[in-house]
């Protein structure tokens, strides 16, 4: 039997897009992962979600689905609050945004990050570094050992902190991952230390608070307690401590209006 | 075939391979820009957005050892690469590796360079690496190969993505290509002016695994001795380098089926080379 090019060509086509129809009727063509994280398989936690299978096609909301860590937590932890729907934000873009720090700041930070909110374990095969703020809400929000807290201490970077003077805060992810050339002043973050744009953010800091001229009473009197650590953001405090942060920045944001000069 | 009254294929070519060629670049190029273009919220209806490691038959090649024995794909692979890779062993079987020779379009990229080389070069092109030195390179797809194979085994990570010119040419404006593959991609395109398809014979670890095919396959170029003139045509003009006029039967393991030498093509007397199954001659 002889065969030549034309039935060749046409053969080679209706194999492959045969063979991809067939497959897609039987349910075996799937082009993207499932998202679905592998779990443990033994020990004390089979069957909870491994954070080491947290990969960089999963977005924020994807994290949330396996883990239960809000999207949002995660993207006050991560600092990409400029974002419209943190959920879909894909942690592999934490890599480009952060792609002038010293040290990497990606995926491998997220699992970690996960794993401590989680009390999940998690095998650390290299130095992974957490951005200063996510180690504020770890620090908070979740239950560490001693010898945790220590490497988180030592694996910190600072980006977009007040009292950092490192050359991570001369680009804050906001400002990387805003999109250009669209004036939006919803989205635009103030300079930190800048008193001509006064408008409470996500990353607003009770200092900056102070420094606006609001005072102390006033700021727990609307939190409904005592200031922690001036350089702690206000929305972190909120999400730590069970309060709506869109409530609360209105009232303060009408009192930031009040001693506005 | 003519356009605007201009032959668009070499005489006595496969031209129905050009343009199945051209169909599947175009459709791979378009999927990648899809690709990215649904990451930012802007894709084209009715076209795939896939990834292309999950468009890569050889993705199924590398994340077998972990889905035997972990049950899981290896990072950014996914089942559709396992299907591919099936479809591909089917058709390499059949005749040969056909998805080198008709669908890759890194090897359909490689002969595009390839005419400005014979433009070049005339009969010199492709026929500039001393035979002894090219017989033992031909052998290195097979270190790459195994190499691949290991370091996907170990890591559970697609390694090999750092170094493939495949998908840096897909991708080589988003940023996520190493400058590793778009070297080794400049080196190929770069090579491919004075060899036809380099990165074929010498590195692909994906035609070294369908390369073995030829030994099996059931269609398999045949020559025909009583009618053969031996002007070595068939030869000459292999994009592979084949000696198809000292064999009846072509079982070389870098063949890939484009069937330019056969009689439908650059050998110039009817029924003398053919591409045939069982007792045909």
């Amino acid at each position: 039997m002889t065969l030549t090019s034309k039935p060749l060509a046409g053969i080679i086509l209706v194999v492959l897009f045969g063979g991809i129809l067939f497959s897609s009727a039987m349910g075996w063509w799937q082009t993207k992962s499932s998202k679905e994280a592998a779990a443990f398989t033994e020990g004390e936690f089979a069957g909870q979600p491994d954070p080491a299978d947290i990969r960089g096609s999963y977005t924020f909301g994807d994290v949330e689905r396996n883990f239960g860590v809000p999207a949002s937590t995660l993207a006050q932890a991560f600092g990409v609050t400029s974002e419209e729907n943190p959920a879909a934000f894909q942690l592999k873009n934490l890599e480009s945004i952060y792609a002038d720090q010293e040290f990497e700041i990606g995926t491998a930070s997220v699992r970690l990050f996960v794993a401590l909110y989680t009390g999940l374990p998690y095998d650390l095969v290299e130095d992974v570094y957490l951005p200063k703020r996510a180690i504020e809400m770890l620090k908070s929000q979740a239950t560490l050992t001693d010898e945790q807290i220590a490497y988180l201490d030592s694996h910190a970077i600072a980006i977009g902190s007040p009292a950092s003077n490192s050359n991570a805060d001369q680009a804050t992810p906001e400002s990387v991952s805003s999109p250009e050339g669209i004036p939006d002043t919803q989205t635009e973050e103030h300079s930190e230390g800048d008193s001509t744009e006064r408008v409470i953010k996500g990353k607003t800091t009770f200092k900056d608070l102070l420094d606006w001229g609001v005072s102390q009473e006033t700021i727990e009197s609307i939190i409904g307690g005592p200031m922690p650590n001036l350089l702690t953001n206000v929305k972190t405090h909120c999400d730590a401590n069970g309060l709506y942060f869109g409530d609360i920045k209105v009232t303060i944001q009408a009192e930031i209006d009040k001693v506005a000069p | 075939m003519k356009i605007f009254g201009k032959r668009l294929f070499q005489p006595r070519s496969i031209w129905i391979r050009r343009m199945v060629q051209i169909f599947f670049f175009a459709l791979i190029a378009l999927i990648a820009v899809n690709h990215n273009l649904e990451e930012s919220g802007r894709g084209i209806p009715l076209l795939s957005n896939a990834s292309l490691h999950a468009l890569c038959p050889f993705g199924g090649v590398v994340t077998f050892y972990q889905y035997a024995t972990v049950g899981t794909f290896v990072q950014k692979i996914h089942e559709s690469a396992f299907v591919l890779m099936i479809i591909s062993f089917v058709l390499a079987i059949l005749f040969g590796p056909v998805f080198c020779g008709w669908v890759c379009p890194l090897g359909t990229v490689q002969e595009w360079v390839a005419m400005w080389g014979r433009k070049l070069f005339k009969r010199r092109y492709n026929h500039f690496v001393p035979p002894r030195i090219d017989n033992v390179l031909r052998y290195a797809r097979y270190i790459v190969l195994a190499w691949v194979l290991y370091v996907t085994a170990v890591s559970g990570k697609l390694i090999f993505a750092t170094y493939d010119p495949y998908f840096a040419l897909f991708n080589f404006w988003s940023g996520e290509v190493a400058w590793q593959a778009l070297a080794i991609l400049g080196l190929t395109l770069g090579l491919s002016l004075f060899v036809e398809r380099p990165w074929c014979k010498y590195a692909c670890p994906y035609g070294a695994v369908l390369g073995v095919s030829n030994l099996l396959r059931v269609f398999q170029i045949r020559r025909a001795e009583s009618t053969c003139k031996a002007d070595g045509a068939c030869s000459i003009l292999c994009p592979m380098n084949i000696p198809v006029d000292s064999v009846k039967t072509v079982r070389d393991h870098q063949c890939i089926s484009c069937l330019e030498c056969t009689s439908e093509a650059v050998c110039p007397v009817a029924k003398t080379i053919v591409f045939s199954a069982g007792g045909a001659k």
